[in-house]
């Protein structure tokens, strides 16, 4: 038990973080905004070449093989400095393709860590809610071909992903299928939507799409296991961002308070002030510490699904919280269009509503504690409980 | 970083869960929930087998009678026994921590092991009437008359001052200092002449909380010193550096298992009685209002175990503490409050019944809490000067205006 970095991770940590100060600024930020894709080609090139796209994956296909916790701290940086490139669909898809592909979709992955292979995926639908319940895109086999048709929500940069992971319900009442398959199908109509993080999601419509059973993954027995797998991976990134975004809004509110003077001194010497941003730094805290834990046990292979909840579930609230709060201190400039500070606000806006709300990962804790058996007790592997535990328990 | 203890330390908290079963005997429980030190005759046979055991002062050096062990050995001990409501084992508190590190090599030698054998212990003398938070404010004094010092002055808060060995006493000792310079620590013996001890009964007193209690203790004390002479050999550190070392003790004092233990404790009370057999549990428990706040406090919860492991991995590496106490300061004691009073509302009216009513829920601990929960945020260095030094000593701020 050392929760603190590794000299090895502190070592990938500040590399990202002193070549994403440089590359991702605002001005590039701007830029990605107005553009067609939203995104920046140039940066993703650029962290291509630097091999992040390949920092946990396999070595045979040109990664690195780190473990999974290492990814999560890049994600935190790249939230840090918003920037503008699909890395959290096609590190997802690249994870459960790793873990579950073919071997012609694992063969994927060599372009894939090049810079030459977007990836996305689509789970949620129309109705909004973030669970497998609610999949309602139907799949039927014809022949050789597996055929889909509904409806998809909140599926990001569509138009320059090459592939997208998608989860469907078979009509034979066979449970749930994923197919890994190409955007550009006839049969996919995409709708863009208007977001507050200004980046590229999008509505999609299937109508009687026919897709190659081979691009399905899986076997149709694993489908519910690798779509949880994949929207925890999901959700557990885009917190990761969120802690990045929301430590750098803090940064930034506490450097402005320092130099910002009302009433003869710095605002930074107003209690009311720091209050406010150590509420803001505490937590942040809170929701990367959650987070990493979550990323870290994903990467061992231990049980995560729970520690994912708590992590998106706190940080939907406290990331929101600070970055709202460094808009306070920041007073009127923090909401006029050409002072950058909004830019991150308006990311963590969305992001706190991607990949499940904090009720909906509550439920999920929830039913963790009050809907098994035995005793619970904070900080323990449930699966380590024991008869010595339990007679340990005092209020007996 | 490491999220999982090691297969050592698991191996650890087994063996310490399976002595616990194996020895704490109903007697033990009984002499327990009038004396969480447990320093009857039950009590007194337990601590020798925990002795015999190696697991005492388990970090503290091999050469004053600890085992030399890790900080994370030592922490899982002390949750392990405080879970059962034994705390004769904290190694924490403010004496042997702060004379290991600012303690001349008699004192150390003097102090330390009589204090890991329970035969020394120290009630923190820092609050008076005048000051709590703020100790620049101290006015208690102690005058240095040839190889003596006279103190004379009030304590107030002084908790177990009526049942230790010895006061660590912060005085003035120079009388035109202001503020922090000219603060001493005195290591006083209670017995000296001229010290008198007097009960300040809290709101856990009548009726007495249970065992377990957040802040549950049913007395603090006030001091009076007249005229006390003590050697100044009870001077710890350099005169005049008081202030240096009662933070070295005072950093080890709020992180550690107990800290956590009494914020986390909540949340698995209200799981655990939700869980139970009954009408009015299964009513609850399926209660989607009910669901989603026990998550939010468990989930809260959590976060108070990380930022614990945070500090306990920074004492680990032997590292210093930036802002990172002070955060889970103010964290943990704010989350226990407001884990007791939603856990409060959950209940209804029964979570206002004290110890012994009819009706009362767990021995009224849920009523107790009420009474003692908000005190965590108050002392050991109140919540509101925490942030500041989060400010401060993690971002950097100005001085604040106030």
């Amino acid at each position: 038990m050392d929760v603190l970095l590794t000299d090895d991770e502190r070592a990938v940590q500040q590399a990202a973080a002193e070549f994403l100060a440089t590359e991702a600024t605002p001005v590039l930020v701007r830029q990605a905004e107005r553009a067609p894709d939203r995104m920046s080609h140039e940066l993703w090139a650029k962290v291509a070449e630097l091999g992040w796209l390949g920092i946990s994956l396999p070595e045979q296909y040109g990664g690195q093989n780190l473990p999974l916790s290492y990814l999560g701290l890049v994600f935190e940086e790249l939230g840090r400095r918003t920037a503008p490139v699909p890395m959290l669909g096609t590190m997802v898809v690249a994870q459960i393709l790793a873990r579950h592909g073919s071997p012609a979709q694992l063969a994927l992955l060599e372009q894939v860590i090049k810079g030459d292979l977007i990836l996305t995926y689509a789970v949620q639908e129309p109705d909004t809610r973030w669970s497998l319940d609610a999949v309602e895109l139907a799949g039927r086999m014809d022949g050789e071909h597996l055929v889909l048709s509904g409806q998809k929500a909140f599926v990001d940069n569509i138009h320059t992903a090459g592939k997208c992971l998608v989860v469907f319900r078979m009509s034979d009442g066979s449970g749930l299928g994923l197919a890994l398959i190409e955007p550009t199908l006839p049969g996919i109509d995409a709708t863009d939507l208007i977001t507050t993080a200004a980046d590229a999601e999008a509505m999609l419509r299937f109508t009687d799409v026919r897709v190659p059973a081979a691009d399905r993954v899986g076997t149709p027995g694993q489908a519910r296991a690798i779509a949880l797998e994949m929207m925890d991976l999901a959700a557990a990134f885009t917190t990761a961002m969120m802690v990045g975004a929301a430590g750098e809004a803090t940064h930034r509110a506490v450097e402005y308070a320092k130099q910002r003077n009302a009433f003869g001194q710095p605002i930074g010497s107003f209690q009311a002030i720091q209050h406010m941003a150590a509420d803001m730094t505490i937590g942040v805290d809170g929701a990367q510490l959650l987070v990493r834990e979550a990323i870290s046990r994903m990467g061992l292979g231990l049980p995560a699904r729970v520690e994912v909840a708590q992590a998106k579930a706190f940080a939907n609230e406290k990331c929101l919280m600070a970055v709202r709060m460094s808009q306070q201190i920041h007073g009127g400039i923090g909401f006029i269009a050409e002072f950058d500070q909004q830019l991150w606000y308006r990311r963590v806006a969305a992001w706190s509503l991607r990949c499940g709300t904090t009720p909906e990962h509550r439920a999920l804790v929830a039913e963790s504690l009050l809907d098994r058996q035995g005793p619970v007790r904070l900080g323990y592997d449930q699966s380590l409980q024991d008869d010595a535990m339990r007679a340990a328990r005092v209020r007996s | 970083m490491d999220f999982e203890f090691t297969p050592h330390q698991k191996q650890l908290r087994s063996e310490v869960q399976a002595f616990i079963a194996d020895h704490m005997t109903a007697a033990l429980k009984a002499e327990l929930k009038d004396d969480a030190r447990g320093s009857g005759p039950e009590g007194e046979v337990f601590f020798a087998k925990i002795m015999a055991r190696g697991w005492t002062a388990v970090s503290w050096p091999k050469e004053y009678g600890g085992q030399g062990g890790s900080p994370m050995d030592q922490f899982i001990i002390e949750e392990e026994f405080q879970r059962v409501g034994y705390k004769r084992i904290g190694g924490g508190g403010t004496g042997a921590p702060a004379i290991l590190a600012s303690g001349t090599e008699e004192q150390k030698r003097h102090f330390v092991p009589a204090t890991i054998k329970g035969e020394i212990s120290f009630s923190q003398g820092y609050s008076e009437p005048g000051c709590g938070t703020d100790l620049a404010g101290i006015q208690c004094r102690a005058i240095r008359t040839g190889d003596t010092y006279v103190i004379n002055g009030q304590k107030i808060y002084t908790t177990s001052a009526h049942a230790c060995t010895h006061i660590f006493l912060m005085v003035r000792t120079d009388p035109q200092s202001k503020r922090q310079a000219g603060l001493s620590i005195l290591l006083v013996p209670i017995d000296t002449p001229g010290i008198t001890v007097r009960p300040l009964w809290t709101i856990q007193n009548e009726p007495r909380a249970p065992t377990l209690t957040t802040y549950g203790e049913p007395r603090t004390n006030e001091v009076f010193l007249d005229n006390v002479v003590v050697p100044v050999s009870c001077l710890l550190g350099q005169e005049g550096d008081g202030w240096a070392v009662a933070r070295r003790g005072l950093n080890l004092d709020r992180v550690g298992a107990w800290r956590y233990l009494i914020s986390v404790m909540r949340d698995e009370d209200i799981v655990n009685w939700l869980k139970e057999d009954g009408d009015r549990n299964a009513t609850l428990r399926a209660d989607p209002r009910v669901r989603d706040k026990v998550a939010e406090l468990w989930i809260e919860g959590q976060v108070a175990r990380l930022m614990t492991m945070r500090s306990m991995s920074i004492s680990q590496r032997g590292e210093a503490f930036s802002y990172e106490g002070a955060a889970e300061k103010v964290w943990a004691p704010e989350h226990g409050v407001r884990a007791t009073e939603a856990i409060s509302q959950i209940l209804g009216p029964s979570a206002q019944l004290l110890n012994g009513s009819p009706d009362a829920l767990d021995d009224g601990l849920f009523a107790h809490n009420l009474l003692g929960a908000f005190q965590s945020t108050v002392n050991h260095g109140s919540v509101q000067v925490m942030r500041d030094q989060v400010a401060r000593n993690g971002l950097g701020m100005p001085r604040a205006g106030r």
